[in-house]
């Protein structure tokens, strides 16, 4: 019998040990699939799936979770979404609390919390972001994951050189490729990401939406923060909410939506369907360029000496002290935000009104945190 | 973009076939463990996982 060489003995059993580092890292990596659960609150009446509206996503890392909050009564219907960037845990978080909370008393409420689902389950290369944060409840901690700006390229890959939104034939870098929020109105035979926006864009036209708010965050130093975007159709109308929010003590500003900047949910949908398109911007220190050490502590906290070293420098128009801008507070934009814009829709005087019921004020988030009001879990 | 991903994993099933034959052909332990590191990325890739 011919004798096997070492050396085939010895790259059989680095071939072993290969496949069994591959399944270790397959389990671990698959792990990231997962969501964290979300318990819905007595608001909820329905559960549905963003492929109801564009079917061409079942069964893929795209289709994520409509919540239905609706109060029985006639009003008008409302869309909120959040996780569009899973990296800007705000919205999120204020997202998932709307669920948790909320209970129309006119209206329907439709909540996405994970807008871009394929997103959470990757984090952003080079940065060294967390995977996890938790917020503290009165029943224990509840994890978050924190994710990554862009759809994982496990779902869309390769990204092109240069990428053409594809209804206005803007050219912008090819990262871009990935990004949700500059996919919209979407398609149901583009990419990975322009499917998803097609759905959202389908759920705004087929339960005619009268008012989108998608929650954001971007860096400190970013100039856009602190802010409502609007739409043209929607300047009236974040104009009305954003005095409401600064007699609540918040800084708030109003930024029109470029028209020459395409993709965006607050340009293309209030383009493109009859929904007053809004976008809302928090300060994340997690996301900034000057941050220090990133971890979770720091998106939860939002504490940075580097942050206050700019701010006194003057590199940062937002205010940051050694508080830092905690979630708490990002969280409590959010939801004061997304409130005052239903009352000033109501307060203008349109025929159908929404009005939200049972959501903690500004103050009363600040002072308690927004774990007092997050579900513990089970 | 789709038709482009599959070349692109074409190429990661090539890459990954060649590595293994070379690493069945080399003498030096240290070659191979070079190939059998090389090898666990293209695997998950391969197979979408990472």
């Amino acid at each position: 019998m011919k004798k096997i060489p070492k050396r085939i003995w010895t790259a059989a059993a680095l071939c072993l040990f290969a496949a069994a580092v591959c399944v270790y890292l397959g389990v671990t990596f698959s792990s990231m699939w997962k969501d964290q659960p979300i318990y819905p609150g007595p608001g909820v009446t329905e559960i549905q799936m963003l492929s109801d509206y564009n079917p061409g996503l079942k069964g893929t890392h795209g289709d994520t979770e409509v919540y239905v909050l609706d109060s029985g009564k006639p009003g008008a219907a409302v869309l909120v979404l959040g996780g569009t960037h899973p990296n800007e845990p705000s919205g999120v978080v204020a997202a998932v609390a709307l669920i948790e909370n909320c209970q129309p008393k006119t209206g329907v409420l439709y909540v996405i919390p994970r807008a871009n689902h394929s997103a959470f389950t990757c984090t952003d290369p080079q940065e060294g972001a967390p995977m996890f944060f938790t917020i503290a409840t009165p029943g224990g901690d509840r994890t978050f994951r924190f994710g990554s700006r862009a759809t994982n390229p496990i779902d869309q890959w390769p990204d092109s050189d240069v990428y053409v939104h594809r209804t206005s034939g803007q050219t912008l870098s090819g990262s871009e490729t990935r990004n949700l929020n500059r996919a919209y109105p979407g398609s149901n035979s583009g990419t990975f990401t322009e499917r998803v926006t097609y759905g959202i864009t389908e759920l705004v036209k087929q339960k005619d939406v009268k008012i989108t708010v998608d929650l954001h965050e971007a860096s400190p130093e970013y100039t856009t923060v602190n802010a409502i975007v609007a739409h043209q159709d929607a300047i009236e109308l974040a104009s009305w909410a954003s005095m409401d929010m600064q007699m609540e003590g918040m800084n708030i500003s109003i930024e029109a939506s470029p028209t020459n900047l395409h993709g965006l949910s607050h340009r293309e949908l209030g383009d493109f369907t009859d929904t007053l398109a809004t976008l809302m911007e928090t300060a994340n220190p997690s996301q900034g360029r000057l941050r220090g050490r990133t971890n979770a502590d720091l998106v939860v906290k939002g504490v940075d000496k580097y942050y206050v070293r700019a701010r006194k420098a003057g590199s940062v128009t937002v205010e940051f002290t050694e508080a830092g801008i905690p979630i708490d507070e990002r969280v409590a934009r959010h939801i004061c935000g997304i409130e005052q814009l239903c009352k000033a829709y109501n307060e203008l005087g349109n025929e159908q009104t929404i009005e939200l019921d049972g959501l903690p004020s500004y103050q009363e988030i600040l002072t308690n945190g927004i774990g007092y009001y997050l579900s513990p879990g089970k | 973009m789709l038709f482009l991903k599959y070349v692109y994993l074409a190429i990661v099933a090539l890459l990954l076939a060649l590595i293994l034959t070379n690493m069945f052909k080399k003498d030096k332990f240290l070659y191979q463990l070079d190939a059998a590191l090389v090898i666990i990325p293209l695997i998950l890739r391969l197979l979408l996982i990472k």
